[in-house]
């Protein structure tokens, strides 16, 4: 049973259409909201999810630990996180999935930077520069922090496999999450994958991301964290 | 070379450090990032221990000539440590905070796992 897992912090305008699509390829969606203020958790409930709430604003990783949870609970043996604002195309699930059902990884990682296939023909993302510098920043942390190179270790878009599922247990309630799977996946010794995949910029998206101010507490979050273990 | 027992003792707590640390990193559970600040912070306790004239340098670069000065960086390094400690105390509640909030997110959904459902609280007599 694969299941979609989409953390969602006031993503009321974006939020039905996600879910809609989702569903279209994965058997049951589970949305958690955090802490939303703007009726969020109605409009996904209303796009046919499983809603769960945060009743106060926790952060991303919190969010999407719940979700995984959540999932487990109800059966899964594949999750497929991704993010609310419609910045990833549900369309590109299957080809995520495709290594996890070939048993040749445990994870997989979506590839925003790489070359995907849109009908036999290769295309890239264009991504704006800040948005490769910023990346380019978190992958140097997660590779310093885990000890593993993803290309794209910041991505929200990425497959669970039966094992990962069973054994992620996220800390991290903030974007450093991302990393703090890559650290999971290296020092538990999954099989990771890397899969290209469509992002989808527009105003909006490019709005909710994460600011320079954001980036530097993120990145100060994954080296303080260090210290707690 | 003649050593004094603190010059002896220093760097054998320091060599146990450094190993543990790489023990950690053997078993996944540090990066080498972490072992290798640790590895640069005890080495430094070593050789200050074995090397103590190198201090004299220390004296050039910070500025540090007198007991008066001693004290005042001494007492900035402490403050500098309760902040850290402090720093990662609020971070391991905010973890503790979230890890609530996540409960009660699961059981309001009617997915909270039996053995969570049950109160570990004593009954009282007025129960």
């Amino acid at each position: 049973m694969l299941i979609a897992v989409i953390p969602a912090f006031n993503e009321a305008k974006r939020i039905a259409q996600v879910v809609a699509d989702a569903r279209k390829v994965t058997d049951a969606v589970v949305v958690v909201d955090d802490g939303s203020d703007d009726g969020t958790a109605e409009a996904a409930e209303a796009g046919g999810a499983r809603v769960l709430r945060h009743h106060q604003n926790c952060g991303a990783g919190a969010a999407t630990m719940t979700g995984i949870e959540a999932a487990r609970r109800l059966g899964a043996d594949a999750v497929v996180t991704l993010d609310a604002d419609g910045q990833h195309d549900p369309r590109d699930i299957p080809s995520l999935l495709r290594p996890i059902r070939d048993g040749t990884a445990d994870i997989v990682f979506s590839n925003r930077f790489g070359p995907f296939l849109i009908m036999q023909g290769k295309r890239r993302n264009r991504i704006p520069f800040i948005r490769r510098l910023f990346n380019a920043i978190g992958n140097v942390l997660t590779l310093l922090a885990a000890g593993k190179w993803v290309s794209d270790s910041q991505s929200g878009f990425k497959v669970l496999g039966k094992r990962a599922l069973e054994e992620i247990d996220l800390r991290m309630s903030g974007f450093e999450f991302c990393t703090e799977i890559v650290r999971e996946a290296a020092a538990r010794r999954w099989r990771v994958a890397e899969v290209p995949t469509k992002v989808i910029y527009s105003e909006y998206t490019m709005a909710k991301g994460q600011s320079f101010a954001n980036g530097v507490k993120t990145a100060l979050k994954i080296l303080l964290r260090s210290f707690l273990r | 070379m003649r050593l004094t027992p603190y010059q002896i003792i220093t760097p054998l707590i320091s060599a146990v450090a450094v190993f543990y640390a790489w023990n950690l990193v053997l078993r996944r559970r540090k990066s080498v990032l972490e072992a290798g600040l640790w590895t640069l912070f005890w080495g430094a306790i070593s050789i200050v221990a074995l090397y103590p004239n190198l201090l004299s340098y220390l004296s050039a670069i910070t500025g540090i000539e007198n007991q008066e000065n001693a004290v005042i960086v001494t007492f900035l390094g402490v403050l500098f440590f309760m902040v850290f400690y402090l720093v990662i105390r609020l971070e391991e509640l905010e973890q503790k905070y979230a890890k609530l909030v996540r409960h009660l997110a699961l059981r309001e959904a009617g997915l909270a796992e039996a053995s969570e459902g049950q109160s570990k609280a004593p009954m009282t007599k007025h129960q």
